[in-house]
């Protein structure tokens, strides 16, 4: 850089002068935004590693280790893992033996229903999105309007029938019951992203195919899909963080055997009339953040291509 | 003085050298076409004497001052980008002010200046528009409008014309030359095209694989190249370029083995340098007269296809050897395919390369 | 592009043909209204949901026979939204005109009363009012702080650098968190005992720090911890408008020696705007319906009620089914309406552009 280089300048923010890179400065400057951003987090992953008498402790224990004497004593505490133990298996009851929590076969519910519903949102959603992209019914803006709103109210406008249906069915506490509803839930943003998504690609290629003997089915499956890999991915992740996490439908429809952790989340803290088990949240938390952040971490490449492909025009 | 020298100037991207030591000089008011197939260094040349590329080792000096560390927007330079760069949210009217806004002009000095623009770029009636509403060439013409508005130090030119259809382009390059010559300043223009670059430049840089294979004036790359890259890249249809014996020189004629031939032939004093030896003879397509019958100054060959061209017909020959030789002969020359041929190179143009593709020129 | 002219005659109505809609159709209503007049209610839903299956089946044959792959692609999605979604809310929407408490077999046709109440009734139609003014509030702020906060974050990230995938995630992971997790945190860290910001206020001020203990502080501390879940989804979208800017603009204009904040409003702002539209109708749609945090950090208490938490305590804890159901009627027709004129504004604006 020239001499009169300013400091933003040095930390990497140089004005766009053709190359798109900035050098560790940068790197240095963002990881301490990110890490004060991060800190809410990771206190919860710290609170997990913390004896449960030191949760509450006043002034609050901050951290496993000093690094190298850069937090003060008082703030340290001792890591332990005893709180992922009892996450699966713990005392209900004062000075009562360990039972088992149940919290395998929720972490299985939330990882099967997630799944699966996420999944089949992503294949009817992408279907539909192919069809009012390349197909258009009359009064296709409506449907799509139409689909919107469905995201528009709060949950429990539409509770209450699926609650009073569910029972007359016999669908209440069962996975498809549950399924259908995150699939539904899920449905209205697969539509818009992966419309737009269709919207963009060049209808020449398909032409072409099709002027080559390929038939609607291969055209789909052989020249559009492959296209539209970033926007499938990054709908993906957007569904599963959503559905992953989602309480209120799953506090209400879910029974004993398909509950999902977020509900079981909430029941393990606050029962017992002990307060909250702020470690056992923490480890619970901790634990169940996993999952969707490795699929987020791997599927990233693809997020931001994805979001960009899809909804800005060129 | 010049006002674009670029010296000694490399570029390497990781362990891939995209330009080597590149030598350039450009004088105020002289126009220099950066020409050579795809890859071969010319744009990033042209992005490091920008500014958008750093320079891996070398100086940039521009009017006078080294500008090694120096950001574009420092260098006073104005630059057409190949996908023209226009701004998409602005009218054609505010792209071409874009540039002043650095100046800090009244705005009735702004409105003065592009609308003068505009005039010469024939862009009058569609000041208002969007960018994405007017035509290929009236893009074309608002990237040049952009550059021309502001008095920089020099012009830089990427491809200015590769996105026009042939007609426009035609067109195109007679304005840009006149709107250049009108300017006179040091401009550097970077093109594959070898027509756009014989007929803008007042000199050509032809580069090959990251480096400046010869700088010379349209007329001197064509007639004399210096090597046989040049030879084979100048001129259409390309030149023929043989396999020969150089057998002796006697300091006038050079009796060469070409093609299944013997050939003698007139050649420049300093092909006595080369001993005996392989050479490679280059002779242009328009550069053989046809004679009536075998001579010693004569190659046999074969009419093997025909291909009128217009106002002139090229014929594609096979020699003895089995070579191909390509010859341009005037439209009521008729031949017939399989017909024999007697062909006769002007020895003033036919150029001789040594073993290491140098041409040998006194 | 699609080839949609008929390749056969529909078949006349009383053929027996696989593609014979109109004729499923007849024979699927009669079935069905037979079977829910002679059957008890658990078994004639799945004789209804057989013959809906027919109808659907026949809809499928036809629309292949004849190339409807429009209908054919959509029908699907639309079943789901139809059965999860637009029925419930049909269903509701009937519910609005009885008096009907789910804990209570009762149930009486009142007309427009629900909607009367909730509009005039000096009691409901204050608390609903109250309610959608706390919503309003919550709406302008939590999204205002997200688009700014979201705006910078993606600014940090919009060059590459050494690191950045790590850095990005770490930024990315509050959207990840269970909201009972992360709200029941925040309750901790504004504790005003044991909570980190207690103890850091107390130390500066040395006094007891409460920070929920009136309408501002408890505001602020949902609205703190709403963007700092979300904010993360705005970077992400503002971040990918960012990256899409072409390189040769910028190019441009360094050469043009255009100054950085023009270069802010001609260049990058108008590939990010759509985008920035994006996250703001999908963060207000989320904001309209923000109920979890405040349940989980005030209950409501301090005048943070908003109108999704109201109608939870309505429908779900009160059981007043019915007038939760005109309550959120009359809210859903204020959010299309708010919604149409945004893609009124979204879509003028970018035609004039």
């Amino acid at each position: 850089m020239s001499s009169s280089a300013s400091f933003m300048e040095r930390l990497g923010f140089r004005k766009a002068s053709g190359v798109g890179e900035a050098g560790w400065g940068r790197t240095l400057f963002v990881a301490v935004i990110a890490f004060i951003y991060f800190i809410p987090v990771l206190f919860i992953i710290f609170t997990a590693i913390k004896p449960q008498n030191l949760a509450l402790s006043v002034p609050p224990t901050l951290s496993p280790t000093s690094f190298f004497g850069l937090i003060p004593d008082q703030y340290v505490f001792s890591p332990t893992l005893e709180n992922f133990g009892s996450v699966f298996s713990r005392s209900m009851t004062t000075g009562g033996a360990p039972e088992d929590t149940g919290f395998d076969r929720y972490f299985f519910n939330s990882i099967f229903i997630s799944s699966v519903s996420v999944g089949l949102a992503l294949i009817i959603g992408t279907l539909a999105a192919f069809g009012f992209s390349r197909y258009p019914l009359k009064g296709n803006d409506t449907y799509l309007f139409i689909i919107l709103t469905t995201r528009m109210l709060p949950a429990i406008v539409v509770i209450i029938p699926i609650i009073l249906m569910f029972r007359t069915v016999g669908l209440s506490g069962s996975y498809i019951g549950i399924i259908l509803l995150y699939t539904a839930f899920n449905l209205a943003f697969t539509i818009w992203m992966m419309k737009s998504f269709f919207d963009e690609l060049s209808l020449d290629v398909e032409d072409a195919a099709r002027i080559d003997g390929s038939s609607e089915v291969k055209v789909f499956f052989k020249i559009c899909l492959p296209q539209v890999v970033a926007g499938l991915a990054a709908t993906f992740v957007f569904g599963l963080i959503l559905t992953w996490n989602e309480f209120l439908f799953a506090l209400l429809l879910s029974g004993a055997d398909t509950r999902t952790v977020p509900v079981a989340m909430n029941q393990a803290v606050s029962s017992g009339g002990r307060g909250t088990d702020w470690t056992l949240l923490a480890a619970i938390e901790t634990l169940f953040l996993i999952p969707v952040f490795l699929v987020t971490f791997f599927l990233q490449n693809h997020l931001l291509r994805g979001v960009t492909f899809g909804t800005v025009k060129r | 003085m010049s006002t674009i020298e670029i010296r000694k100037v490399t570029k390497r991207f990781g362990d891939f050298t995209a330009v080597r030591d590149a030598d350039l000089s450009v004088a105020a008011g002289e126009v220099v076409c950066l020409l050579g197939p795809s890859g071969c260094g010319k744009t990033t040349t042209l992005r490091m004497i920008a500014g958008l590329e750093r320079a891996t080792s070398g100086d940039v000096v521009i009017a006078g001052r080294n500008m090694n560390e120096l950001p574009p927007e420092k260098r006073d330079i104005a630059m057409v980008f190949q996908f023209y760069a226009l701004y998409p949210a602005l009218s054609v009217g505010q792209n071409i002010a874009m540039p002043l806004h650095y100046e800090k002009l009244s705005k009735a000095e702004v409105d003065a200046r592009v609308i003068k623009v505009a005039k010469i770029m024939h862009l009058t009636e569609v000041l208002d528009r969007m960018p994405s509403h007017i035509s290929e060439g009236e893009k074309q013409r608002l990237a040049v409008a952009r550059a021309i508005v502001r008095d920089p130090n020099c012009f830089l030119f990427d491809e200015p014309l590769s996105r026009l259809d042939v007609e426009l382009r035609h067109s195109m390059r007679g304005q840009i030359k006149e709107v250049l010559t009108g300017l006179s300043k040091a401009t550097v223009i970077v093109t594959h095209d070898q027509l756009e670059a014989l007929t803008m430049a007042n000199r050509i840089a032809i580069m090959r694989d990251g480096l400046i294979e010869q700088v010379g004036t349209p007329h001197d790359v064509f007639a004399k190249p210096a090597n046989v890259f040049v030879a084979s890249f100048i001129g259409t249809p390309q030149m023929n370029l043989v396999d020969a014996d150089l057998k002796s020189f006697d300091g006038k004629n050079a009796s060469v083995s070409l093609a299944g031939n013997d050939l003698v032939i007139a050649a420049d004093p300093a092909v006595s340098r080369l001993k005996p030896s392989k050479v490679t003879v280059g002779i242009r397509p328009r550069a053989f007269t046809a004679a009536n019958e075998k001579a010693a100054d004569t190659i046999a060959a074969q009419a093997e296809l025909i291909e009128p061209m217009g106002a002139e017909t090229l014929i594609h020959a096979r020699t003895a050897a089995g070579g191909d030789i390509r010859v341009v002969v005037p439209r009521d020359k008729r031949v017939k395919i399989g017909e024999a041929l007697h062909l006769r190179p002007d020895p003033k143009q036919t150029h001789f390369f040594g073993e290491d593709g140098k041409a040998v020129r006194a | 592009m699609s080839s949609t002219t008929a390749t056969a005659a529909p078949p006349a109505l009383m053929t027996l043909a696989p593609d014979n809609w109109k004729l499923a159709i007849l024979v699927g209503l009669a079935v069905s209204v037979i079977a829910a007049i002679t059957f008890p209610a658990s078994v004639s839903f799945w004789i209804v949901g057989a013959m809906a299956a027919l109808v659907a089946a026949a809809f499928v044959v036809n629309a292949f026979r004849r190339k409807y792959y429009g209908g054919l692609l959509v029908a699907p999605a639309i079943a789901v939204l139809f059965v999860m979604n637009i029925f419930p809310l049909l269903w509701s929407l009937g519910l609005s005109f009885f008096a009907y408490q789910s804990n209570n077999q009762s149930i009486r046709f009142v007309g427009l009363n629900n909607y009367i109440k909730a509009l005039t009734n000096d009691l409901a139609a204050e608390a609903n009012w109250n309610a959608l003014v706390n919503t309003a509030m919550f709406v302008v702020f939590t999204v205002a702080a997200q688009m700014v906060v979201g705006f910078l974050l993606a600014l940090l990230f919009a060059k590459q650098f050494p690191l950045r995938k790590y850095l990005l995630i770490l930024v990315l992971t509050p959207m990840m968190l269970s909201v009972v997790a992360s709200g029941v945190f925040f309750t901790y860290y504004y504790d005003p005992t044991f909570g980190i910001l207690s103890y850091i206020m107390g130390n500066i001020t040395g006094e007891q720090f409460i920070l929920m203990d009136n309408k501002l502080g408890a505001v602020a501390g949902i609205v703190f911890a709403d963007a700092w879940m979300w904010s993360p989804f705005v970077m992400l979208l503002v971040l990918a408008g960012l990256v899409s800017v072409p390189k040769y603009l910028y190019e441009a204009a360094a050469i043009d020696r255009v100054s950085g904040w023009r270069q802010f409003w001609t260049i990058t702002f108008p590939y990010i705007r759509g985008l920035l539209m994006l996250a703001l109708l999908f963060r207000t749609i989320e904001a309209f319906k923000l109920a979890d945090l405040v349940i989980l950090l005030t209950k409501g208490g301090n005048d943070t009620m908003t109108i999704s938490y109201h109608l939870i305590r309505i429908a779900n804890e009160q059981n007043k089914t019915s007038e939760g159901a005109a309550i959120s009627y009359l809210m859903l027709f204020m959010v299309i309406v708010l919604t149409n004129l945004y893609l009124y504004l979204a879509n003028r604006r970018s035609h004039g552009a």
